[in-house]
């Protein structure tokens, strides 16, 4: 049985409906990830218990949590407003869910999990006078305090500047795996999960699109709308190459490559040749270029490492790595 | 859909909805019997009265002297207020601070004071006629402005033009700059841009200002029967009261407040989108230094508005130390500390009664508030405002007769009676007059929290009434000690239903002041009014203090 499962979890509003399964093991790193209104925050407020479903179960360490009170749970939440209790200071906040009763230990305890958060010395600080960063690796020291069995993050760094974002991430990474925490971590941003999650949800319009490790989402993408929205990437209809083919041919764009020569196809067996593509644009991206071509009235998206000289070039993309997707 | 809130929610509603419900039944139970009591007898007879009132000139003649009275001091508080709002809210000076602090203090300065103000300095024997006497030579009164038209419009305006100027510069420093300076880019001149841009951007606030004045003024009582001084110039609240202590005539008084009421309702409900549109923004604009010519300007609207508000009030703490004559004496405090004879032998009687009666209504008035402010704020209900804001439809002279009436009931019927009850007949009609402004002060507080500090707490384990406790009292606390100075400030000072229940011989400190100012001793009712002042300063700077600790994010 596995550690945590939702099961066919629904939440109906008027004009949406949230309905998603899925499992998790213990000391696993989970990550949300899908557009604007896809459901991810209802998710996670149904696995907090701050909503209720219409339908489904949660299950937690074998025990069916689904209608539980929030505060039975076991499940800390880091918000991402922070939602530090204005009227105590760093410590106070810290200590408030701890299931310690001695005060003496209680701050001992405190002043471990802010030198863990790299916050040694910030206890008595109100958190008003607190940075963003700084009020969020509090509220994440906060969540690990109460001992929860599982911790849930509320896009918790899309509040702060990308420095900080980047420098919070392996923060909050290096802790569940010194702790062996169970996280679910709820972002829109792709390179954000990519670097913190063993695996990752996509959600798209209230279900679950599909649940792989970063590298598979990237690489074996399951339909367009996953292979979008992981990253860059053409979609050609696949009758452009093979004759009774549906559906769409994927590549990414680092798959690709050009030559300002017309090539052959039957020299190249391992690769598709798209010969006569127009160059439309050109963007320099530091390392690369990023070629944006047009062949026969559809978009390309090609990487390159020179810029072409020629307003039409062909293209050839390895075989092994086209996809066909719906 | 992220974050939606829709659907079934866990967000502890309920326990908020739980705890208001005594609230809001005592609130309903303490409005309603005593205005249905006051239907019933006015419609004892087959409702001959109704018809009386409804068919009597009269009536009308009341009802449009009420509204010019209340229309003309409200456009002129609010006239009055703009320019200074204008400079206020566009620089920064030395003591403007202080004078944005001082104009709130107005809203804790009983109007009985006013009224003593206005005859101790605006009198034709007043300070100021005195003072122009002297400086003109002359021997007649130079400035005659007791007893007329004009003085009720003018103690009208001096209370409530800081309500405006406090209420217009508080919206009008959170209106941006940058809206300003986009129009001057556009080539638009200073007025159009004022009349293009920012006046439209404090519609709101203007709107607001005028019908709250509006609406005080409507209700306005001892100012009225004081400084108007003429029969042509009573309200419908001040025929109320005459028809019940000079004309003995209860069920003509029902009849009239039963109409009253219902231009008041009406009023209400005509004038609630305008209240809506008064939405506190948490941005503020850049003040700019006040230098050279504008320094000079700042220093002169300032002294200007001292001018106006000070003197009356000094006036008051003067003239209880100096007979008529203008000779110094201590009678006054000889006779509040219980040497005196008469009216004022009375005094320490009336300052404990006005101390336990402010103190429990604000109490009262507090806790109740907080628990309906906080339901209606997790509810985001509009219903339990309208609810809470259901006593300012009846005046407080028609609460008052109300509780005449349940007085009258309870005495007949139960046989109970005595001062003890009394006074608790005052702190109930105290307590439905004040609630609405508690809850219009705590309101916004508790709307401030976030949701997710609930959410926080809960999911580390805590429960509704602890998370209430811990979590999200403490940031109402700067609300709710302001709440309790109002509430405090409100009851000290009521006089209009206190005194329409004072036959019943709870003898407040305002109602005493009242009947000294009716016997013409003026230093007894300055030695008293300087201690109402002396406490509206301290509630003041109570309600005032900073609670920035706690401030909600």
């Amino acid at each position: 049985m596995p550690f945590f499962e939702v099961n066919k979890l629904e939440k109906r509003y008027k004009d949406f409906t949230l309905s998603v399964s899925f499992t998790m093991e213990e000391g696993d790193f989970l990550t949300i990830m899908g557009p604007s209104g896809s459901g991810k925050s209802t998710l996670l407020s149904l696995i907090a218990g701050i909503e209720a479903p219409d339908s489904g179960t949660i299950m937690l360490g074998g025990r069916d949590i689904t209608k539980e009170r929030i505060q039975d749970r076991g499940i800390a939440m880091v918000f991402q407003d922070f939602s530090l209790f204005p009227s105590m200071n760093a410590e106070r906040n810290i200590r408030f869910g701890m299931k310690e009763k001695d005060g003496k230990k209680q701050k001992e305890l405190a002043e471990k999990l802010l030198e863990l958060v790299g916050l040694s010395g910030y206890g008595k600080r109100s958190v008003s006078s607190l940075s963003g960063g700084e009020a969020q690796r509090v509220a994440l020291a906060r969540a690990i305090a109460a001992e929860p069995r599982m911790i849930l993050f509320d896009e918790p760094l899309s509040a702060l500047d990308p420095p900080m974002r980047k420098h919070l991430r392996s923060v909050i990474r290096s802790i569940h795996d010194s702790l062996g925490l169970t996280v679910i971590y709820v972002t829109h941003d792709t390179e954000e999960a990519f670097a913190i999650s063993d695996s990752i949800l996509v959600m798209n319009g209230g279900r679950s699109a599909a649940m792989k490790s970063a590298e598979e989402l990237y690489r074996r993408p399951c339909d367009l709308f996953t292979a979008f929205f992981t990253g860059e990437g053409t979609a050609i209809p696949a009758h452009l190459i093979y004759e009774n083919m549906e559906g769409s041919l994927f590549f990414r764009p680092e798959d690709a490559t050009i030559s300002e020569e017309a090539l052959d196809p039957d020299a190249y067996p391992m690769h598709i040749i798209l010969n006569d593509a127009e160059v439309v644009s050109a963007d320099f991206a530091g390392a690369h270029y990023m070629l944006g071509l047009e062949y026969q009235g559809y978009p390309l998206l090609v990487e390159t490492s020179v810029k072409p000289r020629k307003a039409r070039v062909s293209v050839m993309i390895l075989r092994q790595s086209v996809l066909n997707l719906e | 859909m992220d974050g939606g809130d829709d659907g079934k929610m866990r967000k502890g509603t309920g326990y908020y909805s739980l705890k208001a419900i005594p609230a809001v039944m005592l609130l309903l139970a303490l409005f309603i019997i005593p205005i249905a009591l006051t239907f019933s007898d006015a419609f004892k007879d087959g409702g001959d009265a109704i018809l009386a009132v409804l068919r009597d000139d009269y009536t009308y003649h009341l009802l449009s002297f009420t509204l010019l009275e209340s229309l003309l001091s409200a456009a002129i508080s609010v006239l009055a207020a703009l320019p200074f709002a204008a400079f206020y809210s566009r620089y920064s000076f030395p003591g403007r601070r202080a004078m944005l602090a001082f104009s709130q203090l107005s809203f804790t300065i009983p109007s009985i004071l006013v009224v003593l103000g206005f005859v101790i300095w605006y009198g034709n024997n007043g300070y100021l006629n005195n003072i122009l006497r002297t400086l003109m030579d002359v021997n007649h009164t130079p400035l005659s402005v007791l007893y007329s038209f004009k003085a009720i419009i003018l103690a009208h305006a001096y209370l409530n033009f800081p309500v405006a100027f406090a209420l217009i510069t508080a919206s009008w420093s959170t209106i941006p700059d940058s809206y300003e300076n986009a129009a001057a880019t556009l080539g638009s001149g200073r007025i159009r841009t004022f009349l293009m841009i920012t006046l439209p951007s404090l519609r709101g606030a203007v709107a607001s200002a005028f019908i709250l004045i509006f609406l005080f003024c409507f209700s306005s009582f001892a100012i009225i029967m004081v400084l108007g001084g003429n029969p042509a110039y009573s309200t419908l609240e001040v025929e109320i009261y005459r028809r019940v202590h000079i004309d003995a005539d209860l069920t003509g008084a029902a009849a009239l407040s039963l109409f009253a009421f219902a231009v008041n309702a009406i009023l209400l409900a005509l004038t609630t989108p305008g209240r809506k549109a008064m939405r506190s923004e948490r941005k503020e604009r850049v003040l700019r230094k006040a230098r050279g010519w504008r320094a000079l300007e700042a220093l002169l609207l300032s002294l200007l508005m001292l001018s106006f508000l000070l003197p009356p009030m000094v006036s008051i703490v003067i003239r209880a130390f100096y007979t008529r004559d203008g000779l110094f004496s201590l009678k006054a405090w000889e006779g509040i500390i219980g040497r005196g004879f008469g009216l004022i032998g009375h005094s320490l009687d009336a300052l404990l009664i006005s101390l336990i009666i402010g103190l429990v209504t604000a109490l009262l008035s507090t806790s109740m508030a907080s628990a309906i402010a906080m339901a209606s704020a997790k509810r985001n209900s509009r219903l339990l405002p309208f609810v809470a804001s259901l006593p300012m439809a009846a005046g407080s002279v028609t609460m008052g007769l109300g509780f005449i009436f349940v007085s009258s009931f309870i005495s007949t019927r139960l046989e109970l009676g005595g001062y003890a009850l009394n006074v608790l007949f005052v702190i109930a009609a105290h307590l439905v007059i004040v609630l609405p402004f508690a809850v219009r002060t705590i309101t916004p507080g508790a709307r401030l929290i976030p949701d997710t500090l609930a959410s926080a707490s809960y999911t580390l384990g805590k429960g509704r009434g602890r998370t209430y406790r811990k979590v999200e009292k403490p940031l109402l606390s700067p609300y709710r000690r302001k709440a309790f100075a109002f509430s405090f400030a409100l009851s000290l000072g009521e006089v209009n239903a206190t005194l329409m229940l004072s036959s019943g011989n709870v003898e407040t400190l305002p109602v005493l002041i009242y009947r000294l100012i009716s016997s013409y001793d003026y230093q007894g009712a300055a030695a008293l009014g300087t201690l109402l002042l002396l406490q509206a300063l301290i509630v003041f700077a109570i309600g005032e203090a900073k609670g920035r600790k706690n401030a909600v994010l």
